[in-house]
């Protein structure tokens, strides 16, 4: 049996029954979707050993290859598997642990994330500091054996799901910017920490502002040595290799090929013809650019491929989203309180070119890093 | 480093040296000879490399605005091979005959016409092989890209020119690509050194952005390219959209590096111009909606 073949047919087994309902919920602005139902579908992809396929062997993953990732992705959105709920714990927190932590924070946090049974939510943005996250003012100390933290973060998607947190903290309170802080693992149910949620504008809640008052968390929770939190938070970056990108791809293709399906439906087809077929030239691209960079490796990787990726991925979508409506028409703009797909695609892909790296973010770190081009300075007078 | 990669550097360096932007305004026969004898360049069709290869060495003449016929003359090499017409391929292959391409049917203004040995005329979708009977050399303002007028014999059937399209798409592709590359350069080049109000005009963010935007432009059309290069199953689908987003990006690209060269750019001194020139050359012969939709239509999307 084709690894293709073993991921297809698990999933026919197993997203059945109980599970039916999830095909095709969750993910980015529906996360509110079937909540309990996708925890108890996280248990059950544990059982087959599909959370952490990516991670090594010696740390309870499969190993997977590249191609077999792929495969994986692929196979998972033709399925039509749900949104990930603890997407930020495998894809983020664990591997962060692998490549920085200790072995006993290795043997204390991946086990409950390979099981499906502890939850992951990212402490990086505040208030004060967005794009420029060097700006962390969350404050964190070694009191008695134990780090108190105290400070905001917001935004934080899932927050009130997660069960424990990854923060960017300040240890040294008389460092800046990039120095001195610290990359600490913080359990969300505890008197010191306080969550609530925000409401987005496509009407739902998936983020929060986090309060920590004087929260805690054992002095070995800290990934990498206190004072390096820039260095691990950053170094996730580079094992980026778009590996998810293709899996997004296929969502992205079924919905490209529903809003084509609805203009065909409704005769807008004609009209909107070079605009779809646009969009179409560009989800090609998307493809072709994903592939690429799986093919490249560090010898020939130009640095920011990743880089790329986002600013065509992200105003893709959201164009996709825009296009949904003007085929749809002004009856697009009615609701009876639940957001239809089409809807969910046009408000929630706003935030795409925001999260994960603005656009403009992106911008700067292909001048930079790839032409090298000087950094533009402002300096307070 | 991959025997690609191997190549790419190989010709990058015999054409820089050998075949420098400014030397293109004229023809230059020795740099042929060299090319296709001594590089054995354009034996690479007979010698069944990949096209990736092909893809790879038109490329590097994209950078360097090459005015020798070396992609009409491997396209048409590896369309009569791939059509089990053998009679041109060893003229081909040592350099001794070139080619043209009309195979949009156009005999009216055919690049590189004027000393071609065979040209490939398409007669609807069925592709001939033809020898010049008259030609009149045309002025255009692509001083890099000569064309001509041409006459032809009735020439010798070789079967459906599909096949023979979609190679000269995959080969503008990869010539637009090249050449966009080298004009970014450039461009980043002169931003470095480059001072107005005390500091590099590379420092500008929106300069800088505009780098960036160029970059995500050009390499889209690369990582597309690339892929239609590698003969991949939906290739009848992949060449002609390659050709489409690569000559956009050319276009574009060249026309944003005027503007970033500011006055420099609009010189006849400056190689900007002769990019951009050969950018539309490339456009003007690239329906690229239609080749868009085209490609739409046969994935069956
Ligand atoms: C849906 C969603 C989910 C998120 N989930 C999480 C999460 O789970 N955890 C977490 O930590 N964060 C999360 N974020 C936060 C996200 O990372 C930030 O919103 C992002 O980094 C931008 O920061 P900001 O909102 O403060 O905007 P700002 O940084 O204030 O940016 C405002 C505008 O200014 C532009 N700008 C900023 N700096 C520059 C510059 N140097 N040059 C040019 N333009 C610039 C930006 O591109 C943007 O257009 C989430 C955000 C969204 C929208």
């Amino acid at each position: 049996m084709t690894f293709r073949d073993e991921v297809a047919s698990w999933l026919a087994e197993h997203l059945t029954g109980r599970f039916a309902p999830l095909v095709g919920t969750g993910g980015p602005g529906r996360e509110h979707e079937n909540v309990e139902l996708r925890r108890e579908w996280e248990k059950e992809l544990a059982t087959g050993r599909w959370i952490g396929i990516a991670w090594p062997r010696e740390v309870g993953g499969r190993g997977c290859s590249i191609e077999e990732q792929v495969v994986f992705y692929e196979e998972y959105a033709k399925a039509g598997g749900p949104a990930r709920i603890n997407h930020l714990g495998e894809q983020l927190a664990g591997p962060t642990i692998i490549a920085f932590g200790t072995q006993e924070q290795k043997d204390r946090f991946l086990p409950g994330i390979l099981a499906g049974t502890e939850l992951w939510c990212q402490g990086y943005s505040e208030p004060n500091a967005g794009s420029d996250l060097a700006g962390v003012r969350t404050k964190a100390s070694l009191v008695d054996g134990e780090w108190h933290v105290d400070g905001q973060k917001t935004w934080t998607s899932l927050a009130h799901l997660a069960h424990w947190c990854f923060v960017i903290a300040r240890t040294d309170p008389s460092s800046s910017r990039h120095k001195g802080l610290s990359f600490l693992l913080v359990p969300m149910d505890q008197p010191g920490i306080e969550v609530r949620p925000i409401i987005q504008l496509t009407g739902t809640s998936e983020f929060n502002e986090v309060f920590f008052d004087d929260a805690v968390t054992a002095s070995d929770n800290v990934v990498g040595e206190p004072g390096d939190g820039w260095k691990v938070a950053m170094g996730l970056l580079a094992f980026e290799r778009g590996v998810s990108t293709l899996g997004q791809q296929v969502g992205f293709t079924r919905e490209y090929a529903d809003v084509v399906e609805l203009a065909r439906a409704n005769g807008t087809f004609e009209r909107y013809e070079a605009e779809l077929v646009d969009a179409w030239a560009s989800l090609q691209v998307l493809k072709h650019q994903a592939l690429r960079t799986l093919n490249t490796d560090q010898a020939t990787s130009n640095g920011v491929e990743a880089n790329v990726n986002k600013l065509l991925w992200a105003p893709w979508h959201k164009k996709l989203g825009e296009l949904a409506m003007k085929v749809s028409g002004s009856a697009a703009m009615l609701t009876d309180g639940e957001l239809t797909p089409l809807q969910n695609l046009f408000l929630f892909t706003r935030s795409d070119t925001i999260y994960g790296g603005s656009s403009e973010i992106q911008r700067n770190v292909i001048a930079e890093r790839l032409w090298k081009l000087p950094r533009d300075t402002w300096t307070a007078t | 480093m991959t025997e690609i990669d191997d190549l790419r550097s190989a010709v990058r360096d015999f054409l820089t040296d050998n075949a420098p932007v400014r030397s293109n305004l004229e023809d230059n026969p020795s740099t042929w000879k060299r090319l296709s004898s001594e590089m054995g360049l354009t034996s690479l069709p007979v010698e069944d490399a990949p096209l990736s290869w092909l893809a790879a060495v038109i490329e590097e003449t994209g950078r360097v605005l090459l005015r020798q016929p070396y992609l009409p003359t491997v396209v048409a090499a590896t369309a009569l091979k791939a059509a089990g017409d053998e009679q041109h391929l060893a003229g081909l292959a040592d350099g001794s005959l070139t080619a043209a391409l009309a195979l949009d049917g156009d005999l009216t203004q055919v690049p590189h016409g004027l000393e071609a040995g065979i040209v490939l005329v398409a007669k609807g979708d069925e592709l001939w092989v033809c020898e010049e009977t008259a030609v009149e050399p045309l002025e255009t303002l692509d001083l890099t890209r000569p064309a001509a007028r041409i006459q032809v014999s009735a020439g010798r059937h070789v079967g459906s020119a599909l096949h023979a399209r979609d190679l000269e798409h995959i080969s503008y592709a990869a010539e637009s690509v090249g050449a966009a590359q080298r004009v970014l350069e450039l461009v980043v080049e002169h931003l470095l050194v480059r001072t107005q109000f005390g500091r590099p005009l590379g420092s500008f963010q929106a300069l800088r952005h505009k780098v960036a935007d160029l970059t995500v432009l050009l390499e889209a059309a690369r990582s597309s390219t690339w892929y239609a290069a590698g003969e991949p199953e939906d290739f009848a689908v992949a060449a002609p959209l390659a050709r489409a987003l690569a000559s956009e990006a050319f276009v574009t690209v060249t026309g944003e590096a005027i503007q970033l060269f500011g006055g420099i750019g609009f010189t006849w001194e400056h190689d900007a111009h002769l990019f951009f020139k050969r950018a539309w050359t490339t456009a003007l012969a690239t329906d690229s909606k239609a080749l868009k939709k085209l490609a739409f239509d046969r994935s069956g999307a």
